[in-house]
């Protein structure tokens, strides 16, 4: 380097050092909160960073005595299968969008994109009023010809309740579409060259954009999956009973149960633990190719 | 450069035909539905519905409660942003200088992304419980220092505090992939130059960021208008009082718990207009500043 960098160096990992201390501490609190008994923490009278030994009977009684091992399933389902709809619809689409000549391709890039301007969790109400009767827009067109044929019998009227089911939890979270963005930032960067041989777009598509794409493709499905996973608003609304609610809405109606006595803060803590473990994990080790596949600078 | 040399037709249909079936049913239909319920007295168990003009608008203008959810909602998006993005704006430029720290926390940083406003919520409950929490010492020493259940101003800011801690990974991606961009040798140019590196800062890198300052601004802005609700539900459930009811929760309860349709409808227009009307005026302001690399 071209000067004497030591004081800068020491500056800035003492900024990192306090903002990773920031990020961790809860974290720290929670994990040894966790390895304590109820009694332990009682008798402790509140934060105590000794570390106790019933870290294990915490999980245990969180994986027998609770819904969560099913919720955690749940949480696996919905943003597996969100985060699956995200990328295939995305890819398909901003494959059309950049590759193909058509005078639409402006408005549907913007009435896809203004989907970020408008999180989910802004319109859950009549999101929810939309998924428990999916029908409803045919409905309306039922009745318009019903009217327009003047038939005297009342119209048809359809039903289709997604309410608490798979569908109508992971569909929704599904709408976001900031891959549009991203896949087509990456192919607009592609060379030229990789279509210049003349196979067909399905040929094309599949033998040459799929397997260039990995990168963005495993990032961008990663990150929608943690998305997924940590939804809360639209999951507490929409999964009504307690067996197909994700993880995140189980254990948060866990902390509300017992408004009077000491809240069991230690087995709480091991819950909050054993919601974040799975998509922590794939956070931190994937962290490199996600900030790589995601390639959110704009260049 | 056009990449285009496919022409339209059924495959160019078929190919976007998913993507705007899933965004009309589960997007625009639900924002067009509150936009027509707003105008609507929707009676909860489905007894039909009355056109009533303008005045599911008035009542809830004329509501007191709205405009002070309006105003806390306001006031939060301001601190959470700003300390949000400051904060993982120090965090990016330290790490951007590549030194051994800054490997883990490049890995450290982005983990709150994995982990849901409403479990962080349940544990930050705990740590700033007055009697059981971090500050509970503090609470012996002085009583009434601190309750985050008594005290409508400490709730607020612990869920601030708790926004700020889930909102830094995004920015700090963001930031710091965008001072990777920018040329090693503008830097190194200007250290020859003399400038210091509080210098550089300011006068180059800072510039070049500004396209990424700007999308940190947009997203933080539409995000703490709405992230904030697990936070709130598991936290302090809007209280004390309504001292942390922002807009959303109360759209919320009005909408689920008093089970009052149109106004929760009406009130969600009224929100979807402000985060609009916040994204537009920063698209404005961003007009104004001039980049070039």
């Amino acid at each position: 380097m071209i000067e004497t960098t030591r004081g800068i160096d020491r500056t800035a990992a003492t900024v990192l050092i306090v903002g990773m201390t920031f990020i961790l501490s809860p974290l720290v609190i929670a994990l040894i909160v966790a390895t304590q008994s109820y009694d332990e923490f009682v008798a402790a009278g509140g934060i105590s960073l000794l570390p106790g030994q019933h870290f294990i009977g915490n999980i245990v009684q969180i994986a027998t005595e609770t819904n969560l091992p099913r919720q955690v399933l749940n949480s696996i389902i919905v943003a597996t299968s969100s985060a699956a709809i995200k990328c295939t619809f995305a890819f398909l689409a901003t494959f059309a969008l950049v590759f193909f000549e058509s005078r639409w391709s402006k408005l549907i890039f913007a009435l896809t994109i203004a989907t970020v301007m408008l999180p989910l969790d802004l319109i859950v109400v009549t999101t929810y009023q939309v998924v428990a009767n999916v029908a409803m827009p045919l409905n309306w067109l039922i009745e318009l010809g019903w009217y327009a044929s003047a038939t005297p019998t009342a119209a048809p009227h359809l039903e289709w309740n997604l309410l608490d089911t798979y569908l109508g939890i992971a569909a929704p979270i599904a709408t976001s579409s900031t891959s549009v963005f991203i896949y087509r930032q990456f192919f607009l960067s592609l060379p030229r060259a990789a279509a210049m041989d003349g196979a067909g777009p399905l040929r094309f598509l599949i033998d040459i954009l799929l397997p260039l794409s990995k990168t963005p493709l495993i990032a961008t499905f990663i990150f929608w999956f943690v998305g997924g996973w940590t939804s809360y608003l639209w999951p507490l609304v929409s999964a009504t009973s307690s067996e197909m609610q994700p993880a995140i809405v189980g254990l948060s109606r866990l902390a509300t149960s017992e408004p009077d006595r000491i809240p069991e803060v230690p087995m709480l803590m091991a819950g909050a633990l054993f919601v974040s473990f799975l998509p922590v994990v794939l956070i931190a080790v994937m962290q490199g190719r996600i900030v790589k596949g995601l390639n959110l600078s704009e260049k | 450069m056009r990449q285009t040399f496919y022409s339209g037709g059924w495959l160019y249909a078929a190919l976007v035909a998913p993507i705007l079936i899933l965004i009309f049913t589960f997007f625009y239909l639900p924002v067009g539905l509150a936009f027509y319920w707003s105008f609507f007295l929707e009676k909860p168990f489905g007894g039909g519905s009355q056109f009533v003009g303008l005045e599911n608008f008035a009542r809830v203008l004329l509501d007191a409660g709205f405009w002070s959810s309006l105003w806390r909602t306001f006031l939060f998006m301001m601190l959470a942003a700003s300390f949000g993005i400051l904060l993982a704006l120090l965090l990016a430029l330290a790490a951007d200088r590549g030194i051994r720290t800054s490997r883990i926390a490049r890995n450290v940083l982005i983990w709150p992304k994995a982990i849901a406003g409403a479990s962080i919520g349940i544990v930050f409950t705990f740590i700033f419980n007055p009697f059981l929490g971090l500050f509970a010492p503090l609470n012996e020493v002085f009583p009434g220092l601190w309750n985050p259940r008594i005290d409508g101003a400490d709730a607020f800011a612990t869920v601030v505090i708790a926004q700020v801690w889930t909102g830094i990974p995004f920015n700090f991606i963001i930031l710091l992939s965008g001072l990777q961009t920018i040329p090693d040798t503008l830097i190194k140019a200007a250290a020859m130059d003399g400038a210091s590196a509080w210098r550089r800062v300011r006068d180059i890198q800072l510039p070049l960021l500004t396209p990424q300052l700007f999308l940190t601004f947009v997203l933080e802005f539409v995000q703490t208008a709405v992230d904030p609700f697990g936070l709130i539900d598991t936290m302090t459930n809007g209280g004390p009082g309504d001292s942390t009811t922002l807009l959303i929760y109360k759209i919320y309860t009005d909408g689920f718990h008093s089970y009052d349709l149109s106004g929760a409808a009406t009130q969600t227009v009224l929100l979807m207009l402000f985060v609009i009307a916040m994204v537009l005026v920063q698209f404005r302001l961003e007009k104004r500043v001039k980049y070039e690399r």
